[in-house]
């Protein structure tokens, strides 16, 4: 397996990063990834330094000093692990259908939109219409959450550090100790990420979007 | 062969191929967790009426829980898999989902994957959660959250079904009834040490062993009258005068080595209160060997032989 670190250059324009996956860049040498076309001018090496490290355990690729001119990382992910160490644009994890995706700054609008599977964790703060219209998986917040939170999510789980602002389609159930969160934190602690520091079972539950299904749910952990 | 002064018979005992799987079972404490294993794994001591035979094999600790908790660990035998799986989702519904903080889990990995609680997740009535979580491993497992009374019953959706052993058996033979019965309790106090397999029958002895047929043309098994003491003297009787009371003790595994390593350590043990503690003999329930696949040869596996 393949750990290929992409280290970002500083850019003065937004960079569309859906092409670079984990599973799309597995096998291939630093020359064919630099070579891969970002847009219609645009490289890889115009905006990345890369490396790979071919003795990895698990396919994986890690983003440095990006910014919120990083758009769709992550996006449609099927399979291994995505770190972004700093900051990401709009549509972080938007479709990811498996894997993990972990971004320890902040991440623009509607990270996770339209999410099926996996886990998406922002030890940061997350952007307006965060989970929107997610269909399932596991989106987890430790800073705070924009606007339209989980509009439009369907099912899947909002974890939350912080209690989001009041929205009229999602509904308070109360507050909870639910045992399967041990199972979900036991994952994170495999993790290198803040989520693995998570300990609490103990939660308020929301359940939304009522505007549609219905059957998402937001977890919000209490000390 | 003598142990102890204990006379160990040159026989065998008989057992069958069988399909068997293990449940985790966890909730709040041991008392709840103990609660719905014993619910699990009652009225679950023989195929012949039970359609199982299931029983505790171990507690485990809150390191070895998928949760967290504290729990047991349960293994369940039937004689096809099609029993098994009906049986299995009959007694997860009416003993675990309905047991307060209890939760299920597998507790075996196989090709073969049968519903723990694929199905019960209906229960839910739509509201029912799936995750997907990774294990240890990084391997997804799936989970059914299920909204109940208590707050959330909690349960894997599938777990791990192999091919199994059941019927290794072996038969005390003493002086007194109440001799008997404290070497069988030595036996399986020293037979639930061991991993892999269960003694299924109350307290993990049975009194009434059977044989194949009956004079009444309904019945496929009757007392085995060869090993009942009140009867010597008027059948063709297995018993010499000093014996008056005959148990046995039913083991199922995973594997020919667990049940033969299991019968060893119950044997050993039972006669470890010797000759002078009225513990006469070590015999072993079979069919001639016609019917079942496994033999299971009392003197072998006492000195150490305890592969097919």
């Amino acid at each position: 397996m393949s750990h290929i670190t992409l280290t970002a250059k500083a850019v003065a324009r937004s960079v569309d990063c859906r092409a670079l996956l984990p599973e799309a860049l597995q096998g291939k040498t630093v020359a064919e990834i630099a070579s891969i076309k970002l847009a219609a001018n645009l490289s890889v090496a115009d905006v990345f330094e890369v490396s790979v490290d071919t003795a990895s355990e698990a396919a994986a690729v890690t983003f440095k000093n990006t910014t919120s001119a990083h758009q769709y990382i992550g996006f449609g992910m099927t399979t291994g692990q995505i770190n972004v160490v700093g900051d990401a644009g709009d549509f972080l994890g938007a479709q990811l259908q498996n894997g993990v995706l972990i971004c320890t700054g902040n991440a623009g609008a509607r990270a996770g939109d339209r999410m099926r599977r996996g886990m998406l964790l922002i030890e940061g703060n997350a952007g307006d219409y965060c989970g929107s219209d997610m269909m399932a998986g596991t989106l987890g917040v430790l800073g705070t959450t924009g606007a339209h939170l989980g509009y439009g999510m369907k099912r899947g789980t909002l974890l939350l550090a912080h209690t989001p602002a009041a929205q009229a389609t999602w509904v308070d159930c109360g507050f909870h100790k639910l045992p399967f969160l041990n199972i979900l934190y036991k994952s994170f602690k495999r993790l290198d990420s803040r989520f693995a520091q998570i300990s609490s079972q103990r939660v308020q539950r929301w359940m939304g979007d009522m505007g549609g299904l219905g059957k998402a749910e937001i977890l919000v952990i209490q000390s | 062969m003598v142990i102890n002064g204990v006379e160990i018979d040159d026989t065998f005992a008989e057992a069958f191929n069988m399909r068997g799987t293990r449940i985790l079972i966890t909730a709040q404490n041991l008392r709840w967790a103990y609660n719905a294993a014993n619910a699990m794994t009652g009225f679950a001591t023989s195929v012949i009426g039970c359609g199982v035979e299931a029983g505790i094999e171990r507690e485990l600790t809150e390191d070895e829980t998928p949760d967290g908790r504290p729990g047991l660990s349960v293994l369940m035998f039937a004689m096809g898999s099609k029993v098994l799986m009906q049986q299995l989702e009959t007694r997860m519904g009416q003993c675990i989902l309905t047991c307060p903080t209890a939760a299920a889990f597998a507790g075996i990995e196989s090709e073969d994957m049968i519903s723990l609680g694929k199905h019960l997740r209906f229960f839910g009535d739509g509201y029912q959660v799936s995750k997907q979580i990774p294990d240890a491993n990084g391997k997804l497992k799936r989970y059914w959250r299920i909204p109940v009374m208590d707050g959330e019953f909690l349960t894997e959706e599938t777990t791990g079904m192999v091919r199994a052993i059941g019927g290794g058996n072996f038969l005390v033979l003493g002086a007194s009834q109440a001799q008997v019965l404290t070497a069988c309790e030595a036996a399986i106090d020293a037979m639930r040490q061991l991993p892999n397999v269960i003694m299924p029958f109350p307290g993990g002895v049975v009194r009434s062993g059977s044989k194949v047929g009956s004079k009444y043309p309904k019945m496929f098994a009757s007392t085995n009258d060869a090993f009942c003491p009140t009867l010597k003297g008027v059948v063709k009787s297995e018993l010499d005068p000093r014996v008056e009371s005959v148990m046995e003790i039913v083991v199922n595994g995973l594997t020919f080595e667990d049940i033969a390593v299991s019968m060893k350590a119950g044997i050993e043990a039972a006669c470890s209160l010797g000759k002078d503690n009225g513990i006469l003999r070590i015999s072993a329930g079979n069919y001639g060997g016609k019917l079942g696949q496994h033999h299971f040869k009392l003197r072998p596996i006492l000195s150490g032989e305890v592969s097919a």
